[in-house]
């Protein structure tokens, strides 16, 4: 599925970035290759961008960037790395 | 003392590494700000002498990469190659190794002098993570210096090592970034393609392999020209179908890839850090800064608050900068014997340099304003928060601060636009915030809208001026981007930076910085045009008028009226001779000459020559309406203008509201023209940009004169 289509809090695994070459290589750069973990954080008050965190990164991209990227969605899991914190009190602030 | 040995010095690193406090820190105040050949990207240079060197230092624009994608980095680059600095300080955010030491591999590639400036140690060391320096350094190959920018740790053993590093007394074996098999293979084939191309003038052969395998497309282009491109086009086609055969991907990615496992290599090996289970405060504070409900509110309280900085507290410290100028002007006066010697100098030159300066308080509280926002980590996440509003008119998320700040003055509000990265998007901005209608222009719509409205409706009237400017502003920009500026749109993939604390040394450096820019840079500009409008105001001097006016002077003081009636003919005769001295001049015959061209929009010539003279400063539009509609108003000439205005037969609502809309839409103040020119570079497309906004107002005039003359 694509990037775009996560909801917040989801984890989910990098299996292709496919964009244009200069933003294809920006998101390559900053980390977002094959194999790469994350959790999606949020997304902007009015719904686009997203914002999605990595070891201990907070990358922020618009929806259209977010559509050239596969991802691979993980299974849910008790939090545990470092966004575990906010997402448990995210849910109690009951938005999710 | 012998003479001092030059050394000089590059400081590349990521943006929010602490570039840039360091290089502050290292070169205090000798420094110079220019632009790199061909782009307008600040170039910082400075020195410092340390033991029996000069160190130059250059602080190249933060990247994260090295890639010909965008201008930072094709400066970057080219510094590099080019400019041969002596040693390469490589400054790692060293809470944020992973993502820093992409870079670090990049430069490692280039086999340049390289040395590792490991900043933020006092945070590394608060955090708990500890790194093996020794084994990094194998690792990279080059030494590498904790320092603390912020806590001024490390520096002096920094510059050992640069000077140490310059003499070639360096005790540590380089090492090389070694690629997968394929990209290996490649790279060896290709280099060796190069080496054999005689009249290609590099030092570096395998960089250039691993840029050609990465679709660079500037090496590209430079090997292009050679005839080995031949072969060296074959080698790349098999790579790829290589690439793809083993790895199912194509080489830049596998690069990149290849350089990620190299940096996670040395990650696990040097560096410890303690399991993070629990969410760091910057986690907190983003959850209300940009929740769904409380982050608008936020982003709107931060960037009133911001906009009051600027302009309620600047206000008293401008009005002060004007009385200083004033109190001087009044007290050189008496001094001066001859009345034109005492125009140039009270009127021409005072005021003058009095127009640039009093830009000065606006100017340092915004930028004191707006570093607290870039160094704490928030303005990244006000991009985040508006940009899909900005968005859909073309813009970024960066672009808005800029423009609100346009609602006060043009001038802080287009030197803002430094914070976009792009070229366009810079442009589309500033094109933009002349629309944001600025402080100088609200007396032109107090007294019309005062004027021929009562008070009820003429609020009404200036809320759709302001509203009328924000239209016209953002559908410019969706204009422009949609048009001429298509191109090279910088693609949103932001990083957050973690919130810091700003230094206090830091915030004051930049506000400092734009202070002194101003001043230079554009402040000469505006004092020439101001002057330049002074003179077309006062020549020619009619003599005929002075002659009469003396004439009438000594006829009323001769004349046996009171004392009080004498003074206020006195002051009546003298504003009528003000007045028509205006008319004999340069600006009062050009506002004849445009008669015609604003005849359709409701002016008449007077109202031509205060549009003349309003190009200085919108207020000045009052004043000179003041001064020319006086003339055969003797008789009510202690009434206000707006009366004045109101019983002129050359004056009616639907002129006023035509000349509401003409001052909001027309060129822009001397002063934001001068700034404008600065910012973008070069005259045309400021000139452009100026018969575009006279087609605008002109066009949106005539509407609303029509509209008024057929509803009003």
């Amino acid at each position: 599925m694509k990037l775009s289509e996560l909801k917040a809090g989801d984890r989910a695994e990098i299996t292709v970035v496919a964009a244009e070459p200069a933003v294809r290589r920006r998101l390559m750069d900053m980390g977002l290759i094959r194999g790469t973990e994350f959790q999606v954080l949020r997304f902007a008050p009015l719904g686009d961008p997203i914002e999605i965190g990595y070891k201990g990164l907070l990358l922020t991209m618009r929806l259209k960037e977010a559509e050239n990227i596969t991802v691979e969605k993980l299974p849910e899991q008790e939090p545990q790395d470092q966004a575990g914190g906010v997402f448990s009190m995210m849910r109690f602030f009951g938005r999710r | 003392m012998g003479a001092l040995k030059e050394i000089r010095v590059a400081l590349t690193g990521n943006p929010n590494a602490g570039k840039s406090s360091l290089f502050n820190v290292l070169t205090g105040s000798h420094q110079r700000v220019g632009n790199f050949p061909g782009v307008t990207i600040e170039k910082h240079e400075g020195y410092l002498d340390y033991q029996d060197s000069r160190i130059t230092v250059v602080d190249l624009p933060g990247t994260y990469s090295l890639t010909p994608y965008s201008p930072e980095e094709i400066v970057t680059r080219r510094y590099i190659i080019d400019e041969k600095p002596d040693v390469v300080v490589n400054v790692l955010d060293g809470t944020n190794l992973e993502r820093n030491l992409l870079l670090t591999a990049q430069l490692m590639e280039m086999e340049v002098e390289l040395l590792v400036a490991l900043n933020m140690i006092d945070e590394v060391e608060e955090k708990g993570i500890s790194i093996d320096f020794d084994q990094l350094e194998k690792l990279l190959g080059c030494h590498i210096v904790p320092t603390s920018a912020r806590r001024q740790q490390g520096l002096e053993e920094l510059l050992d090592h640069i000077v140490h590093i310059s003499d070639g007394r360096i005790e540590i074996s380089k090492n090389k970034m070694t690629f997968s098999p394929v990209i290996e293979s490649a790279v060896e084939k290709i280099a060796g393609m190069l080496r054999h191309e005689r009249e290609l003038d590099s030092s570096n052969h395998r960089w250039m392999a691993v840029k050609l395998l990465e679709n660079d497309r500037e090496v590209y282009s430079l090997v292009r020209q050679y005839p080995v491109w031949v072969k060296v086009e074959l080698a790349l086609q098999e790579a790829i179908t290589e690439c793809e055969r083993l790895h199912r991907t194509d080489p830049e990615a596998l690069i990149t890839e290849d350089r990620y496992a190299f940096v996670r290599g040395a990650m696990q090996e040097c560096v410890r850090q303690p399991k993070a289970s629990r969410a760091t405060v910057s986690d907190y504070i983003d959850m209300i800064v940009l929740n769904r409900v409380l982050g608008l509110p936020v982003f709107f309280v931060v960037v009133w608050a911001i906009f009051q900085l600027t302009f309620t507290l600047g206000a008293p410290l401008m009005a002060g900068l004007e009385f200083v100028f004033s109190l001087f002007a009044r007290s050189l006066e008496p001094l001066l014997p001859n009345a034109m010697l005492k125009s140039i100098i009270v009127d021409g030159i005072i005021a003058g340099v009095g127009s640039v300066v009093v830009y000065l308080p606006n100017i340092v509280l915004l930028f004191i304003g707006l570093s607290f926002l870039e160094a704490s980590g928030y303005m990244a996440r006000a991009a985040f928060v508006i940009d899909k509003v900005m968005h859909r008119f073309g813009l970024h998320g960066k672009s808005f601060i800029p423009m609100v700040t346009g609602f006060g003055c043009s001038i802080p509000a287009i030197m803002a636009t430094r914070t976009l990265k792009s070229r366009s998007d810079r442009l589309a901005t500033i094109m933009t915030i002349p629309f944001m209608s600025c402080g100088a222009k609200l007396p032109v719509y107090v007294l019309l809208a005062g004027a021929f409205f009562p008070p009820a409706m003429a609020a009404n009237v200036m809320f759709g001026i302001y509203l009328l400017g924000i239209v016209v502003g953002l559908w410019t920009a969706w204009m422009l981007k949609s048009t001429v500026l298509k191109s090279d749109s910088e693609p949103f993939v932001m990083e957050l930076p973690p919130y810091r604390w700003p230094t206090l040394a830091s915030v004051v450096f930049q506000a400092r910085m734009k202070a002194l820019m101003y001043l230079k840079k554009a402040g000469t500009l505006i004092l020439l045009a101001v002057m330049a409008i002074w003179a077309a105001s006062n020549f020619p001097h009619s003599q005929e008028i002075d002659a009469v006016l003396a004439r009438e002077k000594s006829r009323i003081e001769a004349s046996a009226a009171p004392q009080d009636r004498k003074s206020v003919e006195l002051h009546q005769i003298t504003t009528r001779a003000q007045a028509a001295q205006l008319e004999y001049s340069l600006a009062g015959r050009s506002g004849k000459i445009i008669e015609p061209l604003i005849r359709p929009i409701g002016f008449d010539w007077r109202i031509g020559i205060s549009l003349v003279t309003g190009v200085v400063s919108k207020e000045v539009v009052v004043s000179t309406l003041g001064t020319i509609f006086s003339i055969g108003k003797s008789d009510q000439g202690t009434a206000g203008l707006s009366s004045i205005l109101r019983n002129d037969p050359g004056f009616s609502k639907a002129t006023a509201l035509s000349l509401m809309v003409f001052v909001l839409l027309y060129i822009p103040c001397l002063a934001s023209l001068g700034v404008m020119k600065k910012e973008v570079g070069s005259w045309k497309p400021v000139l452009m940009y100026t018969g575009y906004v006279l087609a605008i107002a002109w066009s949106a005039s005539f509407i609303t004169y029509r509209l008024a003359l057929i509803m009003l």
